[in-house]
């Protein structure tokens, strides 16, 4: 079956995916040592107050209770965070935020350890706090941190504005509001520290394990050769296992190091919810034109993101969120002002999309809103707009090679969505609508980033044939794994069964910065070919003088090495086999990094990414007005991919992305009150199930080559960014009203078409 | 706290012995005492589905399961369903479609599509229905789907 499959662009099995139907995966759960020690958190319940004291007395004479500390017995400096460290591991004075780390716990048994954090005392003075991003910018309002709560401004200055401004015959005002959304990964954060006295392994369920090396350094104020991270199976992530494992891991290794035994740190699910980072919360506003044959004039936009209460990653999410403000549409004239805002709530960090989907919704709605406007419809008016080779000047100014493949991707959207004929329903959802959205997608870091877009590769030929390969990006479920297997075979010509890809380990490839910005396989994979380059160095004369060639003439293809006329050739691991016999060196390493860009941080234009995806998703909904209930029947999904490494994952990102990104639209809502969740759980938090799903096509376009290993671009966030915006605008087409507020619970759609409801007051 | 007490039942159809206290959850029992990890824990309040075991061929949530009301019934977990090397076909049909990705939800999905087809729920509403409790964030079911498709169609086949 997988040997009459061509590996590239086919299905064959996923390399990971017989142990994790057999149970025999083990994640940092299923993982435990001798005289381990379980850890928990002493956590403050409120956002905003001054410490005055913590009182340990009742915790440490709990029964099992190995070890408690507080901010003193770090060894090392208290502060992590990966761009700014404003984050100390154990609060000092100041508490933020709701989950603040006041003292933390090791004990014999989870239970014992949690029970001994629970008897833990604060006495706290409360603070004002601020809970609103745009009130937060105000002046007079509490300070988070310093002097100011704006944390950082983006901005695109690009073509003339005054006279567009105001002669636009077509201009349409609205304010969006977008909501922050949880992970959800199945997995809740884990890891294992093993310490060794001056040095120390952290098993971590995670994206980033150099992220977190350089923090558990830090703490321990050890070198960073000390510290050894590897990255255990990780049970989903989706930008929530890219910075805030370090947090954890910090702890964990905190707590190993002081009582020289292994300690594991699993969080329970409502502790995850309730504390890790999350999706930014948006304020979009928009001002934009056209002319009345539907052509965009301008475009002004000013978004603000709560970044809660320390920085994180928000200044390369509102990076990207900035250069993605108008979608993949020409826009002669465009302002963008993308300002951070610091408050009280829960600190917000990486999720799929890195603040483009936000931008997204709104540009997107703003798309349909001209289109009504205007009496054109949604799909012509995008026509009209579209990027195009000839017209291929990006948000920032960025000139697209051709083929630019929007229009591509919409058109076949379209007809595989007019293809899907609606079911006999509930007749209560009544009303039906259509919504089409595009996205336009940088694959690997933003040029501000641009210092971690690298990786590693190790590639280790086995005296049997058979290779070992690790990269430095890691595999959370999206198939790292698998597409390196599949890119290392087909540069070897040999079959993906004998390639086994193991996961990071931050003592056996370089630092190969964070797996995100839809670049695991771009990056790694292209840093493996370069890997096997070098490889086939020492590798290609041996096979040349088996076959009595010129090593240039070699081949590799079919499980053989071949002379290029296709007269002889000598099966792979015979080579393998002789190389092992004359001790030549079989293990290579790579390197990738992204090329150099030109970009201006204060005009915002220039070249912020390398290569770009685009993505057309057009969703058919079916609505219940009066329970304001939304079903999505039907995604069509068309994907500007360069190249399809392994078909049924890169379909699987597609289907899951459409499926994650309808669960922020519908009914993902984070109710917060004054920094703390009040629905840490799924039954409050309702993520998609089974009985949610709609039906999904998905097309790749494969016309348009990209930078990644044999052309392949990136397709994890460009999978989800399109859904949540197509969703709204078919939800407001089916009701005929404008919807400026997601998620799109039923309380905000029975408002929007009944403003006097008097069931919902004190919605907002 | 009361003591403990010994249940016998048969687990993946071996009958084992425990002496298990009274508050003790069966994915505890399952994933502690008898070494099993394969059955995981996502939220512990029976909302997720990834502890879903089968129980006299019923799915069941196994954190929200005494390990004390299970004398002397019978629990199948993931570690079960394989024959020696022989895969359950479920199991080869999930690797075929690509219904497994990060995994971690994958073996309570299993448990609960096995008992969809040994109970013989064809009718793909239902079975939407049925597998709400299996909560994924990765794939979006439709490979899941289509596995439990296939391996209703190989299963049959192999009955014929
Ligand atoms: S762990 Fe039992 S339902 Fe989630
Ligand atoms: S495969 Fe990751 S949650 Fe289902």
């Amino acid at each position: 079956m997988s040997e009459s499959q061509p590996p590239l662009g086919g299905s064959h099995k996923r390399l990971d995916a017989e142990a994790k139907i057999t149970g025999q995966t083990r994640y940092v759960g299923d993982l435990s040592l001798p005289g381990m020690l379980h850890a928990a958190v002493a956590m403050s319940t409120t956002a905003s107050a001054r410490v005055r004291s913590i009182d340990l007395s009742a915790a440490q004479d709990m029964p099992e209770v190995e070890a408690i500390l507080t901010a003193k017995d770090i060894p090392g400096t208290n502060l992590i965070g990966v761009i700014f460290p404003d984050q100390p591991l154990l609060v000092e004075d100041r508490i933020r935020m709701v989950g603040d780390r006041l003292a933390l716990v090791a004990a014999r048994t989870p239970e014992a350890a949690w029970r001994a954090a629970g008897a833990i005392r604060s006495n706290v003075e409360p603070l004002p706090g601020v809970f609103d991003p745009i009130a937060a910018l105000d002046d007079g309002s509490p300070l988070v941190h310093g002097t100011s709560n704006l944390l950082h401004t983006y901005r695109v200055i690009r073509g003339e504005h005054e006279e567009t401004s105001s002669e636009a015959p077509v201009i349409v005002e609205a304010e969006y509001h977008i909501g922050g959304q949880e992970h959800a990964y199945l997995e809740p954060q884990a890891c294992l520290a093993i310490p060794e006295r001056d040095r120390i392994t952290v098993v971590a369920s995670c994206q980033c394990p150099f992220y977190i090396q350089r923090a558990v350094a830090r703490i321990l104020a050890l070198p960073l050769a000390a510290i050894r991270i590897e990255q255990a199976p990780t049970g989903g992530a989706f930008g929530g296992k890219e910075d805030y494992p370090s947090e954890p891991a910090a702890c964990a290794a905190l707590l190993a190091h002081h009582t020289g035994r292994p300690v594991r740190f699993l969080y329970h699910r409502e502790l995850d919810l309730q504390v890790t980072t999350k999706r930014h919360a948006m304020v979009v506003r928009h001002r934009w034109g056209a002319d009345s044959d539907g052509r965009l004039l301008f475009a002004e936009v000013d978004a603000v993101l709560d970044a809660g209460a320390y920085a994180g990653l928000s200044t390369v999410v509102a990076e990207r969120a900035n250069v993605s403000a108008i979608g993949p549409y020409d826009v002669p004239v465009v302002r963008v002002e993308t300002r951070i805002a610091l408050t009280n709530n829960l600190f917000a960090g990486a999720y799929r999309g890195f603040g483009a989907p936000q931008v997204s919704v709104a540009a997107e709605a703003t798309m349909d809103r001209l289109a009504r406007k205007l009496n054109i419809d949604p799909v012509e008016f995008r026509r009209r707009n579209l990027l195009t080779n000839r017209k291929a000047k990006t948000c920032t100014g960025q000139v697209l090679p051709a083929p630019v493949l929007a229009e591509a991707c919409l058109e076949r959207a379209v007809e595989a969505s007019q293809l899907f004929v609606a079911g006999d329903r509930n007749p209560s959802f009544r009303k039906r609508g259509t919504g089409v959205a595009m996205c336009l997608y940088g694959i690997n870091l933003h040029r501000g980033g641009q210092f971690l877009d690298r990786s590693s590769a190790v590639v280790i030929l086995q005296p049997d044939g058979s290779v070992i390969v690790r990269v430095g990006l890691t595999e959370m479920g999206q198939g790292n794994l698998t597409a390196i297997q599949t890119v290392t075979a087909a540069a070897l010509g040999i079959d993906p069964e004998q390639v086994q890809v193991w996961q990071p380990d931050t003592t056996t490839v370089a630092d190969s910065g964070p797996t995100v910005a839809s670049r695991g396989l771009h990056t790694s994979g292209r840093a493996v070919l370069d890997a096997i380059r070098h490889l086939r160095e020492r590798l290609d004369p041996v096979a040349a003088d088996l076959l009595g060639c010129d090593p240039r003439a070699v081949e590799l293809a079919g499980n053989e090495a071949r002379v290029a006329d296709g007269k002889s050739s000598i099966p792979f691991p015979k080579v393998a086999e002789e190389m092992a016999a004359r001790r030549i060196e079989s293990i290579s390493t790579g390197w990738y990094r992204s090329e150099p860009r030109e970009f201006d941080e204060e005009t915002g234009l220039g070249n912020p990414y390398s290569s770009y995806a685009i993505a057309c998703h057009v969703a058919k909904v079916a609505v219940d007005p009066d329970l304001g209930l939304v079903r999505v029947e039907h995604v069509a999904a068309a994907h500007d991919v360069g190249r399809v490494i392994h078909r049924s994952a890169a379909e699987g990102q597609v289907e899951g992305g459409i499926v994650q990104a309808m669960g922020w639209a519908l009914t993902e809502e984070l109710k917060l009150d004054k920094g703390r969740l009040l629905n840490p759980g799924f039954t409050d938090y309702l993520i998609p199930t089974s009985d949610d799903v709609p039906e999904i096509s998905v097309t790749f376009l494969e016309d348009a080559p990209g930078r990644g290993p044999f052309g392949a671009k990136g397709l994890g966030e460009p999978s989800f960014i399109p859904a949540a915006a197509a969703i709204r605008n078919a939800v407001c087409d089916a009701l005929e009203v404008e919807i400026d507020r997601l998620p799109l619970t039923p309380p905000t759609v029975v408002l929007a078409t009944d403003p006097e409801q008097p069931f919902l007051h004190g919605l907002p | 706290m009361s003591e403990s007490s010994s249940i016998t039942f048969r687990l993946n159809g071996r009958t084992r012995t425990f002496n298990v206290p009274p508050g003790r959850r069966l994915l505890d029992l399952i994933r502690e005492e008898a070494g099993m990890t394969g059955t995981k824990e996502g939220c512990g309040a029976g909302e997720c589905g990834a502890c879903t075991v089968l129980l006299d061929g019923r799915p069941v949530p196994s954190c929200l399961i005494f390990a004390v009301s299970c004398d002397g019934q019978e629990i199948t977990t993931i570690e079960g369903l394989a024959t020696g090397a022989v895969l359950h076909p479920i199991q080869e049909a999930m690797i075929h479609t690509g219904g497994v990705q990060c995994g971690f939800c994958t073996p309570g999905v299993v448990m609960t599509s096995v008992a969809l087809l040994e109970h013989s729920v064809t009718d793909p509403d239902e079975r939407k229905r049925r597998l709400a409790g299996n909560l994924c964030r990765c794939t979006g079911y439709v490979k899941i789907f289509d596995a439990i498709e296939k391996a209703e169609q190989s299963s049959g086949e192999d009955h014929v």
